[in-house]
């Protein structure tokens, strides 16, 4: 019987330890994967300081967009069929 | 000893240490905490901390359009208390509904655009862009020689397959067969600087989002955080955006523009009477362009642009009113068309008058 108690009190013991570096081990899992996150968002906002050039990028795309046009002047039938396109479009949506 | 009383006396109370519980638990935390971050917006009333649970809930907004009435008044009501907070001046976001019967177009006069660019500047300051590092602007004028327009007005109808005594081949003959009619945007520059405009050398296009019927940037957006209203105006929910540039990459016309980082916004300087879709203050990471003025337009207003022209040379109108400015321009003048189509059918004409 005492052998028995002291077997049960162990068992209890060990559990309790054990349980005990589960919760230490994902506590520190979290604290890390918080501080991953962390170091991440960090990263990506101190690389902010790059946006000047990645404005300036779009700036020169935008340029070469709109300098490589032609604009050509529309027949009157050609605005006529340009406003009914338009027209029924708007038309198709709303029903 | 039995298997059961050892069980019991394993786990005394009945209380079981698995690794299932462990992960259990850590979830219920986990949502429990995230609640309690999203939750408060509503009862707290403090605006001296506006971007700590504000901002939460925003982050876990869904899209305005598909919200309930309930649950947009309590987005308005959150962000007009934060933009009130940060800018320190009342502010009020609209959720106005665009007006029925009315397709918004625009026209612009090129032969009349001086090239001061106060429609730039004009539309700065209503919509809230990005002032400096650098400053955002929706619409970008370009100077262009003069020998880049040309047409022969006798000729317009010319140049088009005709038929002959001999069939019709479908042959381009005569006219602007080998000219095109109309204008060049080659050598053009978006950023002079010079001291007194117009140059007398030169002539000048303002290029801004062509509200195309057809939109491009609408069907690459893969949220659809952008969308064309009833009254036929693209719009953004920023809340919405992912920031993904898809958009950007899809317009034509390269009218859209990325906020690569945080709007530098003056508090003096915030236009306080906003839009959900048009010129509240926009994050970081998204998405932003012209709409027409939202803002205005959509309490009968004319565009911010036009107002600032000093001499008259952009008009705004119903398209479905046969007696709006824009349908006048379309009846009587001489209305460009991008030579290249893209099928997108912009509701912004450039004209000479």
């Amino acid at each position: 019987m005492h052998k028995d108690i002291k077997e049960v009190v162990m068992v209890m013991e060990d559990n309790s330890r054990r349980s005990f570096f589960k919760k230490a081990a994902a506590a520190v899992g979290v604290v890390a994967a918080a501080g991953y996150t962390k170091t991440v968002i960090s990263r990506s906002s101190a690389s902010a300081g790059d946006a000047g050039a990645k404005y300036a990028a779009d700036v020169a795309l935008q340029e070469k967009a709109v300098t490589g046009n032609q604009l050509i002047v529309m027949t009157d039938d050609e605005k006529k069929q340009r406003l009914d396109e338009l027209l029924n479009s708007h038309y198709q949506e709303l029903a | 000893m039995s298997k059961e009383k050892n069980e019991e006396l394993k786990y005394p109370n009945n209380v079981r240490q698995g690794r299932r519980d462990f992960l259990k638990h850590v979830c219920t935390s986990s949502a429990a905490a995230l609640v309690a971050a999203t939750t408060p917006t509503e009862a707290v009333d403090d605006t001296s901390n506006p971007d700590a649970d504000i901002t939460v809930a925003e982050y876990f907004q869904g899209h305005f359009l598909l919200m309930s009435d309930e649950e947009k008044k309590q987005a308005i009501a959150r962000l007009e208390k934060r933009y009130s907070a940060q800018y320190t001046k009342k502010t009020t976001v609209s959720d106005a509904p665009a007006p029925e019967g009315v397709l918004f177009g625009y026209a612009l006069d090129i032969s009349k655009c001086i090239g001061c660019r106060r429609c730039v500047h004009a539309c700065v300051k209503e919509n809230n862009q990005s002032r400096h590092d650098p400053e955002v602007q929706w619409i970008q004028v370009m100077k262009m020689p003069k020998g880049n327009i040309s047409f022969t007005p006798d000729q317009l109808d010319k140049g088009y397959p005709e038929k002959s005594e001999f069939g019709d081949y479908g042959v381009q003959v005569g006219g602007n067969a080998y000219k095109t009619a109309g204008l060049s945007t080659e050598d053009a520059q978006n950023y002079y600087t010079d001291d007194t405009v117009p140059d007398k050398d030169f002539f000048y296009m303002p290029v801004q989002c062509q509200q195309c019927e057809k939109p491009p940037c609408v069907k690459a957006c893969p949220v659809r955080a952008t969308f064309r209203d009833h009254a036929g105006v693209v719009l953004i929910d920023y809340n919405w955006c992912i920031g993904c540039r898809m958009c950007q990459l899809a317009c034509p016309y390269h009218a859209r523009r990325f906020n690569w980082g945080e709007p530098n916004l003056p508090a003096e300087e915030m236009n306080p009477k906003t839009h959900y879709f048009g010129n509240r203050p926009r994050m970081r990471g998204v998405m932003e362009k012209c709409t027409f003025c939202v803002q205005r337009t959509r309490e009968g207003r004319n565009p911010a642009c036009l107002e600032a022209c000093p001499v008259g040379a952009r008009k705004f109108g119903n398209l479905l009113d046969p007696d709006s400015d824009v349908r006048r321009v379309l009846a009587t003048k001489r209305v460009f068309r991008f030579k290249e189509e893209y099928g997108t059918y912009p509701k912004f004409f450039y004209y000479v008058g």
